[in-house]
């Protein structure tokens, strides 16, 4: 059945767009919980204290408001061009904000939201839904050998082994790399122009130690934490420590920007 | 055992990515059935291909990378769910070392799934609160006292997160450090607008001269 639907800001609004969004986050709940209650039964299986199960739930909830918010924030940042269904929808299932902004910059270069037209938003919504999904792919086809003939075998190994210091590597790689994106930002980065909830092609370069600043202070927080959970035996703080850090580092943000800071 | 079980999330998983890859595609299908209009292909095919000349290639290092730090369940659930490096990744990270699990473990294997589906499900519900909520939340949320903090978000992520890792393991830390550093001083733009291609190389430069570290016995 086709409907004669000619406006697209009555598709990016459309009822059925918020009820897949609905679907999708049941979809993504249901899983969820199935996995989660998996994982329940098997920590019964090999006699896991109850406490661990139950640290880890706390811990990833409280983790992951912040960060959430963040994402939510893309929704916003998006809404102009596409709506706020479809937002809703990419960055529920596999999505990310850079990457979705960088599919919209492709897929939709030059279109702005009182320019574009039906044809533009289907191919928008395709591009920035086939484009992510290697990830996925790789995972379904490839996972299962490579756990087998590379994980495995990297942890096996009895003694003197480098296994856990390889993957303790990885981590200091990726916090290295991230510290380098706050520490480079003191000399330049390029902000590019975003318009309806994608980018224009146009940039500037500005100059920030505000980023610098709260990577410290949010390693120095952690430090502190860490000494009242471990020292002092504080032991309620353990699960919210990487939570209060980082609020106190983003606090840091705010305080500065209220200075005029950014 | 943990065969056993590994194999049936194996099962499980490959179900979870195959519905969520058609979930995924719920949203752009019903649009062109509904308005009966097709996507523009050739702009199609051509955003696709740009796109995947970055992301093809980041797929495969994802899957390598982050795999064997989520373990079975979790690697297929949070290569539905998305947001890995920024979310999930950092999450199961902290969940393990505040239950002191270790990596290829059934016991981290436990922790890692929980971690990865609570977050997920705490995303989800917050956008969800978010959309519902939408016209109160954006003026607060888009004000410009506010916009600090969520524009660094990812630096107090990963400071705070730094620390565990950094406390551990300060001789690796070393090397690392002073390659970013000097990474940053001579192409600061460069840093911080690839920062998705840095993670990679940056975790095998590290892999490489910790092993090499590892050989000497220095560590």
């Amino acid at each position: 059945m086709i409907l004669a639907i000619t406006d697209v800001n009555v598709v990016k609004e459309a009822w059925w767009l918020y009820a897949i969004g609905a679907f999708v986050t049941l979809f993504i709940i249901s899983g969820s919980l199935f996995f989660a209650y998996k994982a329940y039964q098997r920590s019964k299986e090999l006699g896991m204290p109850k406490e661990h199960v139950r640290k880890a739930v706390v811990s990833s909830v409280s983790f992951s408001i912040l960060p959430s918010i963040g994402i939510f924030i893309g929704v916003i940042t998006m809404s102009g061009l596409l709506g706020i269904p479809l937002p809703w929808i990419r960055l529920s299932v596999l999505g990310a904000l850079h990457y979705e902004l960088l599919a919209v910059n492709n897929a939709a270069e030059g279109i702005m939201a009182s320019s574009m037209t039906i044809q533009d938003f289907v191919t928008i919504a395709f591009t920035m839904t086939i484009a992510i999904i290697w990830g996925a792919l790789f995972t379904l086809f490839m996972f299962k050998k490579y756990q087998k003939s590379v994980v495995d075998k990297a942890t096996e190994k009895k003694g003197r082994t480098f296994g856990p210091l390889l993957f303790q590597s990885v981590f200091i790689g990726l916090v290295a790399a991230y510290f380098g994106d706050a520490f480079s930002r003191i000399f330049g980065y390029n902000v590019r122009e975003i318009v309806d909830g994608a980018y224009t092609g146009n940039s500037t370069t500005q100059y920030s130690f505000v980023p610098l600043i709260v990577f410290v202070v949010s390693f120095m927080a952690m430090m502190g934490f860490d000494w009242l959970v471990k020292e002092k035996k504080v032991k309620w703080l353990e699960n919210f420590q990487l939570t209060f850090s980082m609020i106190l580092g983003m606090t840091v943000a705010v305080l500065l920007g209220l200075g005029g800071i950014y | 055992m943990q065969d056993l079980y590994r194999e049936k999330m194996h099962t499980y998983g490959r179900i979870f990515i195959v519905m969520g890859i058609l979930v995924m595609f719920l949203a752009p299908t019903l649009v062109w059935i509904t308005t009966g209009i097709a996507p523009n292909w050739a702009r199609l095919g051509a955003g696709v291909f740009t796109l995947s000349i970055i992301f093809l290639p980041g797929g495969l290092i994802e899957m390598m990378t982050y795999s064997p730090i989520l373990g079975t369940s979790a690697t297929y659930l949070a290569f539905i769910t998305g947001n890995l490096v920024n979310l999930k990744v950092p999450c199961v990270m902290n969940a393990t070392e505040i239950c002191g699990t270790k990596i290829n473990t059934p016991e981290n294997e436990v922790v890692a799934t929980v971690s990865v589906a609570f977050s997920s499900i705490t995303t989800v519900l917050i956008i969800t609160l978010g959309v519902i909520l939408l016209i109160p939340l954006r003026p607060i949320l888009n004000s410009t006292v506010l916009q600090p903090a969520f524009n660094w978000v990812i630096s107090a992520l990963f400071g705070a997160l730094g620390y565990k890792y950094f406390r551990h393991n300060w001789k690796l830390v070393i090397a690392p450090m002073v390659i970013i550093i000097a990474l940053s001083l001579a192409m600061p733009t460069f840093v911080n607008g690839n920062v998705t291609i840095l993670i990679p190389v940056m975790a095998i430069l590290t892999v490489l001269i910790s092993l090499f570290m590892f050989k000497k016995k220095w560590i």
